[in-house]
């Protein structure tokens, strides 16, 4: 096993790659730039946009910029005397700005070695801007998770054991109607129920807001996390429970469930003990994409209820067009997506003994 | 009994101890914290030389001294001390030099930064030598297009000297706000990213930094030592801007007390806020708006964008817009369109119509200066004369002997506007609805805000819905977005390519009239202002109305429109 997953991880770095590529392109290529986005509505001369261009290096080819980011720039332009002053540059002009002295040396290292870059907007290091996040992002995303696990991997169970039954036509059409609602509109109306008209809990936010000190542990303000729990985990209930429902009745078809029974099992035994175990061995696939999705956010849910999660500052940083940062998540959520599947075939091989490591 | 009268007299001394300490106690902070919801994200920087967004600028008001007074009652410059409103600025006298150029700035030696260092006029002239040093990433560098030099010969003196005289100069020098220069390197190459600019431990205003948690709130806490406060004292406990992203849960979470101080909320909603506020819930305070809406033409042709000026300073004559580039249909379309209905159905009631680029709020707005009326028949009528009628009756016009489009061209234009910015699509609409009444067809489309921007800078667009926002005090100058220099497809201000040289010449005018008088000026900006009208190079709408709204548990809460926050440190909030 620890030699398919090296393998496994190994395959994966070129994937890598072509993603950052891939998006490094597509975000450069998008209308507008960083200093449009930065600048609007401002008292700046046509000749400081260009300033500023030359200053975050947006303005060079694109590859150039992906160099920088990927390898840094501390070979592309360089002070080789030692006087301060570069004197030498390589694929990038010596004088960018065009004011006829030449710019400080590159310091940026790439994040081959660790250097994921200032953000243009909020001016901090990347790692820091993202890294504040990611606790509020967990935490809603495997809350979520949980709950549309616990909930849904049961309903599919019983809608499958009371086929064409009153629970299971009513779950069905209770998952039609929890894909289709849009979570702007729930997490709305939520609100305005629990929060405005009932004022049982709270609108927003993480915790309570105070002038010092972080938030409590996470069971002093359940009341917090659930309402946006509930939006978030609406599609998992209805996914979950429609997938256990097929994979149930897929199970139940086959011949060691026939066998179960012939041996007099009691039917809850038949169901729980063989037909339910084996069922949730597909679902071990979801989790792959659950764990992407736990990482990536939830940009809708978290602007309703003020959740300071990655989501929404990837969808701003993107509006803001903070390269650095979008590059950031890209290769955070890459990195989860291909860790996920990963874990995914493992699980899977673990839990279902006629799939071998090849 | 000696003993006895000692402990007697003892008890009594103690008493009237006591009596006297028990109103002193009464008298201290009242507390509470005041709850401002906010829709942007986190502030970027807490330095005011480098803040560009009202998040940030919104925080460093409370956290930082003004340089120049401002009373809140005029929204103009005024000395310390001059009148109880003036408060939390710097300057408590200026001395202008016979010529106009030369401005004395007296500071005060009662204010300190809260880690005793005193606020000194070196802090200011190290604030503009960060400025010119070009070596920050400030956007305050067009305060050089006014200033020349900033001298501070001791502690308590700064000598500003302009490039000529400017009516604007103390407008100017209160941009450039006091930074601790004791915590900065002098040779700034650390200014950009120095960590009092994320962590602004050290302030001088009515409050102190406490905490950012990202994507949820920046908090302040109340400065004890605030040289300023009405009271003697900062009456809250402190200042929370709590960031809620949502503009219907941010007026609901202000409906249910989650929060308790909004700033200009959603005009939709301004309803529920006012029943509110006759159930005595909350407090309003509604006034004439700073921020407007306009139509922007391109007056060029869109499919060859080219700058104003040659590499040698020379004008460089562009091609008209087929269609726009008449003056008589930008005026005819003022006519067609009926800006009463547009703020009914856009701003709910909430706006003021414009007929130029001055607001209705400023000291510069000439009353008597009417937008076009609603009159769809003489927009017919003049677009006739103009050159476009519906010749093949298909309900479109064409070009019939117009000035710059072809015969047969038909009356067709794309309009952008951003999307997500509900106001303004529906604006859009109506423009496009009541356009198409009289023939024009208009190709309304709501786009990305960088897709929207890069076709407005690249100059290739017909036109284009967006607003600006005025500052308090007003400058109502526009050189920066009429200017032929900023004419530059790609990065200039001026992307309709409007050139008229009577109009930067006015705005010149009114910035160097001798005495300065407002009158004297306002006369200037009212004849800038009819001729910004008959050339409308933008079709100007609206200026919509502002609104600050407070819970009635905020305590002395006494706005301004110029300034909600101007006495903030006198407000308590009740429990």
């Amino acid at each position: 096993m620890v030699k398919y997953t090296i393998r496994r991880l190994i395959q994966a770095l070129p994937t890598l790659f072509g993603i950052t590529i891939l998006s490094y392109l597509l975000m450069t290529a998008a209308p507008g730039g960083p200093v449009a986005a930065l600048t609007f509505g401002q008292r700046i001369t046509p000749q400081e946009r260009e300033a500023m261009a030359a200053r975050l290096g947006v303005n060079d080819p694109w590859p150039v910029q992906y160099l920088r980011w990927l390898l840094g720039d501390d070979w592309m332009r360089w002070d080789s005397d030692g006087d301060g002053v570069s004197d030498g540059s390589f694929l990038i002009p010596l004088d960018a700005d065009g004011d006829g002295e030449p710019e400080p040396p590159g310091t940026r290292l790439g994040i081959i070695r660790g250097d994921f870059g200032t953000s243009f907007y909020a001016r901090r290091p990347v790692l820091q801007v993202i890294v504040e996040r990611i606790p509020a992002t967990l935490e809603l995303g495997l809350a979520s998770l949980l709950v549309g696990l616990i909930v849904g991997v049961p309903i599919g169970i019983i809608a499958a054991v009371r086929r064409g039954g009153l629970f299971d036509n009513f779950t069905r059409i209770m998952a039609v109607i929890f894909n289709a609602v849009p979570i702007f509109w729930l997490g709305l109306i939520l609100i305005l129920i629990f929060g405005s008209m009932l004022g049982v809990l709270p609108m927003g936010s993480r915790c309570a807001p105070t002038l010092i000190g972080d938030c409590p542990p996470i069971y002093a303000r359940l009341n917090y996390l659930l309402l946006p729990m509930l939006v978030l985990s609406t599609g998992g209930i209805a996914g979950y429970s429609r997938y256990m429902r097929t994979a149930m009745l897929d199970v139940i078809g086959q011949d060691y469930i026939r066998t179960a029974k012939a041996k007099g099992l009691r039917p809850r035994q038949v169901w729980f003990g063989h037909a339910a175990r084996n069922a949730l061995i597909p679902l071990a696939t979801f989790l792959g994409p659950a764990i992407t999705g736990l990482l990536g956010g939830a940009a809708i849910t978290e602007t309703i209820f003020s959740w300071p999660g990655l989501g929404r500052l990837a969808v701003a940083a993107v509006v803001q067009q903070d390269y650095p940062v979008v590059m950031a998540v890209v290769i955070m959520t890459s990195i989860a997506t291909i860790l996920g599947y990963l874990l995914s075939d493992i699980l899977y091989a673990w839990i279902d003994p006629r799939i071998r490591f090849d | 009994m000696r003993k006895l009268n000692r402990v007697l007299l003892t008890g009594l001394l103690l008493a009237l101890a006591l009596t006297l300490a028990l109103p002193t106690t009464a008298q201290g902070p009242k507390g509470g914290i005041i709850l401002e919801a906010s829709f942007g994200g986190d502030p970027a920087t807490f330095n005011p030389l480098l803040c560009t967004e009202t998040g940030c600028a919104r925080l460093i008001g409370l956290m930082m001294p003004g340089t120049i007074g401002v009373d809140p009652e005029i929204a103009a410059p005024a000395r310390v001390g001059e009148n109880p409103r003036v408060r939390g600025a710097l300057v408590k006298d200026w001395q202008i030099s016979e010529d106009g150029t030369v401005y004395t700035l007296t500071f005060r030696d009662d204010y300190f930064w809260t880690d005793g260092t005193p606020v000194t006029a070196f802090d200011y002239k190290f604030a503009w030598d960060a400025i010119v040093s070009g070596q920050t990433d400030t956007n305050l560098g067009y305060v050089q297009d006014v200033i020349a030099s900033v001298e501070a010969p001791d502690a308590t003196t700064a000598v500003v000297t302009l490039h000529e005289p400017d009516c604007n100069a103390l407008l100017y020098i209160g941009y450039i706000q006091v930074i601790p220069s004791h915590l900065f390197s002098n040779d700034f190459t650390q200014f950009n990213d120095n960590p009092w600019n994320f962590e602004p431990t050290v302030t001088a205003g009515p409050f102190t930094f406490g905490q950012m948690r990202s994507g949820e709130l920046v908090s302040l806490l109340a400065n004890p030592n605030y040289v300023d406060a009405e009271l003697g004292y900062v009456n809250s406990e402190g200042f929370i801007y709590k960031n809620v992203p949502d503009a219907t849960v941010m007026v609901e979470q202000f409906l249910a007390g989650e929060v308790n101080l909004l700033d200009s909320p959603a005009v939709n909603r301004r309803s529920d806020i006012r029943a509110a506020a006759e159930t005595g819930a909350v407090q309003v305070y509604a006034y004439p708006g700073n921020a407007w809406d306009y139509m922007t033409y391109n007056l060029a042709n869109p499919a060859n964008p080219q700058p104003g000026l040659d590499e040698n300073g020379n004008e460089i004559v562009q091609e008209p817009h087929p269609i726009f580039g008449d003056v008589r249909v930008r005026q005819a379309l003022a006519h067609a369109v009926d800006l009463e209905a547009i703020i009914d159905g856009a701003v709910f009631g909430e706006g003021t119509a414009m007929a130029s680029t001055v607001i209705p709020a400023s000291w510069a707005f000439d009353e008597t200066l009417e937008p076009y009326p609603y009159d769809p028949a003489k927009a017919t009528e003049m677009l006739a004369e103009a050159g476009w009628v519906d010749t093949d009756n298909d309900g479109v016009l064409e070009a019939q002997g117009a000035l710059y489009a072809e015969d047969g061209t038909e009356f067709r234009f794309t309009l952008y506007t951003n999307e997500g910015n509900t106001r303004r699509a529906a604006v859009g609409t109506i423009i496009q609805d009541e356009l198409s009444q009289i023939g024009v067809a208009v190709d309304f489309q709501t786009i990305d805000w960088n897709t929207m921007l890069d076709i407005m800078y690249a100059q290739t667009y017909d036109a284009i819905i967006l607003g600006w926002r005025q500052g308090y005090p007003d400058d109502p100058d526009f050189t920066q977005i009429f200017s032929i220099q900023s004419d530059v497809p790609g990065s200039g201000d001026n992307t309709g390519s409007y050139h008229n040289q009577r109009v930067v010449d006015l705005m010149r005018e009114a910035r160097r009239v001798p005495g300065c008088g407002l009158e004297d000026r306002a006369a200037i900006y009212a004849e800038y202002q009819r001729i910004v009208k008959e050339d409308q190079p933008y079709m100007f709408l609206y200026a919509i109305d502002g609104m600050y709204a407070a819970s009635s548990k905020v305590e002395g809460w006494n706005p301004y429109p110029s300034n909600m926050f101007w006495n903030v440190d006198a407000w308590s909030v009740m429990p």
